[in-house]
């Protein structure tokens, strides 16, 4: 079997070992959504303003939580370092975990938020275009939080640091996102926008790799 | 390649007893820069026809708020000195430069909404500078909070040196998509119209006080890399004997 | 199997942690069929020179070859088991070494069963005692073909009976060609080792 064959088979038996992983994320989304109106009004009008940003933030905040960790058991079990004897480059191996992250465990929280949208009476073309910047955006989110994830990898009282050092650069992601929201609620052409998006992830989602390739080796040679 | 003091530049003793002298160097030349530019800017500049004196905040916030970003910009130039020629001396500078920028930072943001309230009737707008600046406040306590997170120096140094180097490839697009984001949700009403030509009477003095918040600036580095060179060497010799002296 | 001659060769290796030297001016040459342990008290950076060779630290000062090429090119020839449990808890025996090793199911299941794990292939390794989690990681030693062996403390939770088998494979290894190193604080007895002693830099 390839070593990527063999990366992909085993985050596979991973999650069917740890369901709960999927799961948490989702259900941390939906209490999120559900405290809006009760922190907001029960107003659909004012939810629809403000659902689809709400809903935006939500998977921003769970992707976060969920991204945290993405290789601190298999940095302490020692499985992290061994990574440096398979033929392949880290970098490489790097942006296959990241891969298989979104697939698992990205994607099943951005196929539930038409749900939060309905209860937040977002109307169908938002909604569509919520979930087209969610696709687009979130491997770039991917790659920069599993970057805060790999530099807070060898100290031990990092608690949320990765999250809040990784933050900052997600400005211009929500800020595309938002301006697609606000022209798909005009009913005016979201085309351009989407593409800036795509092309930022694309970027995104091929140099950050390399970085957290580098952060990995740097605490992987911190420890002992 | 190991990790080694580079050169004579890398010799912390050598850096330690010459940072000293430019320390004083610069130290007078700040004060006379700051004392001159302010007094002049606070007290014989002219006064503006649309904001009256609240204006003189400028000769502050300006120099403040233009060290804030090209702080960040040197701390990325020593990065890439730490990663390329592996010297110990360019991660002293990115930590000082670190704090040092957050410090301008705030203080940019803090005299902004100073000005803000007479200028805006409000301490604070989702004005496209202020928010890049807000931002630019986190990304340097992201390098503060990483560094102070990793317990080994070296590896502290080189985690921090990955993450601004990120942040700088990304600053520019923060800037730009903030920027963007600004005239996409509010009226251009907010915004300080394009000022006009200042007389020169007014930007002289704020050319005095740029440069002299400058080289104040390089004072306070060099007084935070001292510092930092003696606490990491403090087992060396000659900072022993230095401790012994005093 | 038979590995070609290997080399190992060290050249004033340096290595200095948190403003302390472990060790200075490390200079020596490891051939095919030579057994190396690492000795030293606690904290005398036996791990550490065991990463760096390893390539898992970067070298600070000084030189590693293997077979004249420098080490970074030749971490393919290395297997590196290290005092981190180097196996997932929630993955299974098996799983876990399919992972690691990309050897197939047959080869897999003979070293399970040469080191004593057979009928474990599927309990998942948090269900095994610490010995037996131990006899996972280092079933890679069975059905893994690399020349160069770094084995940091690997007799530790073993039983008598399974620190034969090792010694009896670590022999094996050397007699086809291969170059093994350890740390240990229990001396092996059945093994013809030379010792290197660190902890005497001041």
């Amino acid at each position: 079997m390839s070593i990527e064959k063999r990366m992909l088979a085993r985050e596979l038996k991973l999650i069917a070992a740890r369901p709960g992983d999927i799961f948490k994320p989702m259900w941390f989304l939906m209490l999120v959504i559900s405290m809006v109106p009760l922190a907001l009004a029960p107003d659909s009008d004012l939810l629809a303003e403000i659902g689809s940003a709400m809903i935006w933030v939500a998977t921003l905040l769970a992707l976060l939580l969920n991204t945290e960790h993405l290789f601190q058991s298999d940095f302490s079990d020692g499985v992290l370092e061994q990574w440096l004897f398979l033929d392949r480059p880290l970098a490489w191996l790097v942006g296959l975990k990241l891969i298989a992250h979104w697939l698992f465990h990205v994607l099943p929280l951005i196929l539930i938020t038409p749900i939060a949208g309905l209860m937040l009476s977002v109307s169908t073309e938002v909604l569509f275009a919520l979930l087209a910047t969610l696709f687009v955006a979130t491997p770039a989110l991917t790659c920069f939080s599993g970057l805060g994830a790999a530099l807070t990898l060898g100290s031990s009282r990092s608690g949320i640091l990765g999250v809040l050092v990784m933050m900052p650069l997600f400005v211009p992601v929500v800020i595309l996102a938002a301006g697609v929201l606000i022209r798909a609620t005009d009913g005016s052409d979201t085309l351009p926008l989407m593409a800036l998006l795509g092309a930022f992830s694309v970027v995104a989602a091929t140099l950050v790799p390399i970085a957290v390739s580098a952060a990995i080796r740097l605490n992987i040679g911190g420890s002992n | 390649m190991g990790w080694r003091w580079f050169h004579q530049w890398g010799s912390p003793r050598w850096f330690y007893e010459r940072a000293g002298r430019w320390q004083l160097v610069c130290g007078w030349l700040a004060l006379i820069l700051l004392v001159a530019g302010s007094l002049w800017g606070l007290g014989f500049a002219p006064v503006d026809y649309q904001q009256g004196n609240s204006y003189r905040i400028i000769y502050l916030h300006v120099p403040v708020a233009f060290l804030a970003q090209a702080m960040y910009a040197a701390m990325a130039l020593c990065a890439v000195v730490l990663f390329v020629w592996k010297m110990k001396l360019a991660d002293v500078a990115m930590q000082s430069i670190a704090v040092m920028g957050f410090a301008f930072t705030v203080l940019s943001l803090v005299s902004g909404a100073v000005w803000g309230k007479p200028t805006w009737g409000t301490y604070w707008v989702w004005d496209a500078r202020l928010t890049s600046m807000l931002i630019l406040a986190f990304l340097y306590l992201g390098a503060i909070g990483l560094r102070a997170a990793i317990q080994d120096p070296d590896q502290a140094g080189k985690a921090c040196g990955i993450l601004v180097l990120v942040g700088v490839v990304n600053l520019p697009i923060i800037k730009y998509s903030v920027e963007w984001w600004n005239t996409l949700h509010q009226p251009a009403s907010l915004k300080l119209t394009e000022k006009p030509a200042m007389p020169a009477s007014m930007w002289v003095p704020l050319l005095v006080n740029i440069l002299g918040y400058y080289i104040a600036a390089a004072y306070l580095v060099l007084g935070s890399m001292r510092a930092i060179v003696l606490e990491r060497e403090r087992r060396a010799t000659w900072v022993k004997e230095l401790i012994g002296r005093a | 199997m038979i590995f070609e001659p290997a080399q190992i060769e060290i050249s004033e290796l340096g290595c200095e942690r948190d403003d302390r030297l472990l060790f200075e001016n490390l200079s020596m040459t490891l051939e095919s069929g030579q057994i190396l342990r690492v000795a030293g008290p606690n904290g005398a950076g036996k791990t550490t020179l065991l990463r760096t060779i390893a390539g898992l630290f970067e070298i600070q000062e000084g030189e590693i070859r293997v077979n004249r090429l420098p080490l970074k090119e030749c971490l393919d020839q290395v297997l590196y088991i290290g005092h981190k449990p180097q196996v997932t808890r929630d993955l299974t025996v098996l799983d876990n070494l399919k992972f690691l090793t990309g050897a197939d199911e047959a080869r897999l299941k003979s070293a399970l069963g040469d080191v004593g794990l057979k009928g474990y292939h599927d309990s998942l390794v948090k269900e095994l005692s610490q010995g037996q989690g131990r006899r996972c990681a280092l079933a890679r030693l069975w059905c893994v073909e690399a020349p160069i062996w770094i084995l940091d403390e690997p007799y530790t939770a073993l039983d008598v009976e399974m620190v034969e088998t090792l010694d009896a494979q670590i022999t094996s290894h050397v007699n086809a060609g291969g170059i093994c190193l350890f740390t240990t604080h229990q001396p092996p007895q059945q093994l013809d080792y030379q010792t290197l002693e660190l902890g005497h830099v001041d």
